[in-house]
């Protein structure tokens, strides 16, 4: 076990280990127009001096944006999943809800968050309620493919104890359906939870004013190539981290293998 | 009675309260066809089935794979309704599952995500609304009681052996008090030594209730068949399968699975059925 688990973090400080080995290389090939590594890296510790400090509008920490990202991600991504299960679940459950819904997913899934903005801005009049909808809206597709396949795919023999024991809806509802269903609506929320992510950076670069996205914008502005690749990483560690946090909830609501 | 081993008994225990109430009807079959629509058209399963079942009695429906015979029996439970004919359970037609009739199945569907006892409780339930929670819970732990798994209440399905899943099915049906047990190759999954002491489980727990429960069940386990049934309903081969005969098993109860072997009337019934599923396989082999 100890021996497994240091191996793997060898692994990964290997794979560390080329992510900046090719960083530098392009750094020197670009003749340290990417900044290097080791000049990002003291960006970084002054941007971490003070993370949160806030001068006003559109001056602020890099923490404090990076939390602001986080509270609407999370807002965007709660209100599609408040739609999303539902909706899966009546996919899932129905032929006729299956039949009624699929072709609206099918339509609106492969629209980008950013043909959804000016949208968002029309009914929220304003940019943060228009980002937190592209989010909403962007990342709840998962999440109902994944809820209506583990509805519909029910096993037989798990519905005979509903019917043979005259199971109410409600208690066929909460003890078979969501039950059985849960972890694909985990993998679902997992999936969601990533592309709500990925679009808040694209969301914030057009709405402005807070948020990490708008952080990469500003630095972009102010030709502060360094505080980019910073917020880079950031972006990537968090979502890395929301990923593994969705994979243990996961593994927390699964009854397989127990 | 007497023992083999040291623990497990293969013997029906006795009971002085044995009454067949023998001239009332449990069940009654009358002209029951049942036909499937599939895309390449009707598939009849069974076919003008007439059958009527005595109150306390247990009767096996026996026949080869795919024979139709739990087609048959899922039509007494109400999760397969005829398309011709009706099924009368306790002098109503049925129209669909209900808390008189239990059902043990095969794969002892139990719900994975639910405890033993939760699994038992939630029908007990969904059954008895009127009950207080507490004698909900006082029925369950009884039922648990008597299979034996009381220790074993808080274990997911999951942990649990084959035989021990099939006695929490079984403390299932029996929690709700049916008048007529439904058994869909209950003990088909399970080992020969497992599977003679879940028999003899299954008659005692027959025994408490004083044999006024009917049981019907599906096998194609000969010997099984014999020793818990008063009856063999042996079944042609589908589609379109009709009761072929009904054989009556005339050895007295309680039945010792160790003597019971060497019974001329055993043997003598052994044969027929033997013969019975058998002509089929010379004609066609």
């Amino acid at each position: 076990m100890i021996k497994k688990s240091a191996i793997s973090i060898a692994y990964f400080l290997g794979s560390m280990a080329i992510l900046i080995g090719l960083w530098q290389l392009v750094s020197i090939i670009t003749k340290a127009e990417i900044p290097s590594p080791v000049s990002t890296w003291t960006v970084f510790k002054e941007l971490m001096v003070e993370p949160f400090y806030d001068r006003g509008p559109n001056d602020k920490g890099i923490g404090n944006n990076l939390f602001s990202s986080i509270g609407r991600v999370f807002t965007g991504f709660l209100l599609g999943s408040i739609i999303a299960i539902p909706m899966g679940m009546l996919m899932g459950s129905t032929k006729i809800g299956m039949s009624l819904l699929n072709p609206i997913v099918q339509i609106l899934k492969p629209v980008s968050p950013l043909a959804w903005f000016p949208l968002g801005l029309l009914a929220f009049k304003d940019s943060g309620g228009a980002t937190i909808f592209i989010i909403a809206i962007t990342s709840l597709w998962p999440t109902v493919i994944n809820t209506a396949f583990g509805v519909s795919s029910i096993p037989q023999d798990h519905k005979n104890v509903g019917k043979a024991f005259g199971f109410s809806t409600w208690k066929y509802l909460t003890k078979i359906v969501i039950p059985y269903a849960l972890p694909h609506i985990f993998t679902g929320l997992r999936l969601s939870i990533g592309i709500a992510w990925v679009v808040i950076v694209a969301g914030e670069m057009l709405s402005g004013g807070v948020g990490i996205g708008f952080f990469v914008w500003d630095s972009w502005n102010g030709l502060s190539l360094e505080k980019i690749l910073v917020a880079i990483l950031i972006i990537g560690l968090v979502g890395l981290i929301l990923d593994k946090g969705f994979n243990a909830l996961q593994n927390l609501f699964s009854w397989e293998g127990k | 009675m007497t023992n083999i081993g040291n623990s497990v008994k293969f013997v029906d225990s006795a009971n002085d309260f044995h009454k067949i109430n023998a001239n009332e009807t449990s069940v009654s079959i009358k002209d029951v066809t049942v036909s499937f629509k599939g895309s390449k058209g009707t598939f009849t399963a069974i076919k003008d089935i007439n059958l009527e079942i005595k109150k306390g009695e247990i009767v096996a429906l026996i026949g080869h794979s795919g024979c139709g015979k739990s087609t048959l029996m899922n039509t007494i439970s109400g999760m397969v309704l005829p398309s011709k004919g009706e099924v009368i359970a306790n002098g109503n037609p049925v129209k669909g599952p209900g808390p008189d009739r239990g059902i043990v199945f095969q794969n002892y569907s139990l719900l994975p995500w639910l405890t033993v006892y939760k699994n038992i409780y939630e029908a007990v339930d969904s059954v008895f609304k009127d009950k207080t929670s507490t004698e909900k819970h006082e029925l369950v732990e009884e039922n648990l009681k008597m299979v034996n798994l009381i220790q074993h209440k808080d274990k997911l399905p999951g942990q649990l052996s084959g035989g021990m899943k099939q006695r929490v099915a079984i403390a299932r049906a029996f929690a709700i008090n049916p008048s007529i047990l439904l058994l869909d190759e209950p003990f088909g999954a399970l080992d020969a030594l497992t599977k003679g002491s879940m028999h003899i489980e299954l008659l005692k727990l027959w025994n408490l209730d004083n044999r006024n429960k009917t049981i019907v069940m599906v096998t194609h386990d000969i010997e099984e068949a014999i020793f818990l049934s008063d009856r063999v309903v042996v079944m042609n081969n589908g589609p379109e399968a009709t009761i072929k005969k009904i054989v009556d098993i005339n050895l007295p109860r309680p039945r010792n699975k160790k003597d019971i072997a060497h019974d001329p009337e055993y043997i003598k019934v052994h044969d027929e059925l033997l013969n019975l599923l058998f002509d089929k396989f010379s004609i066609e082999d």
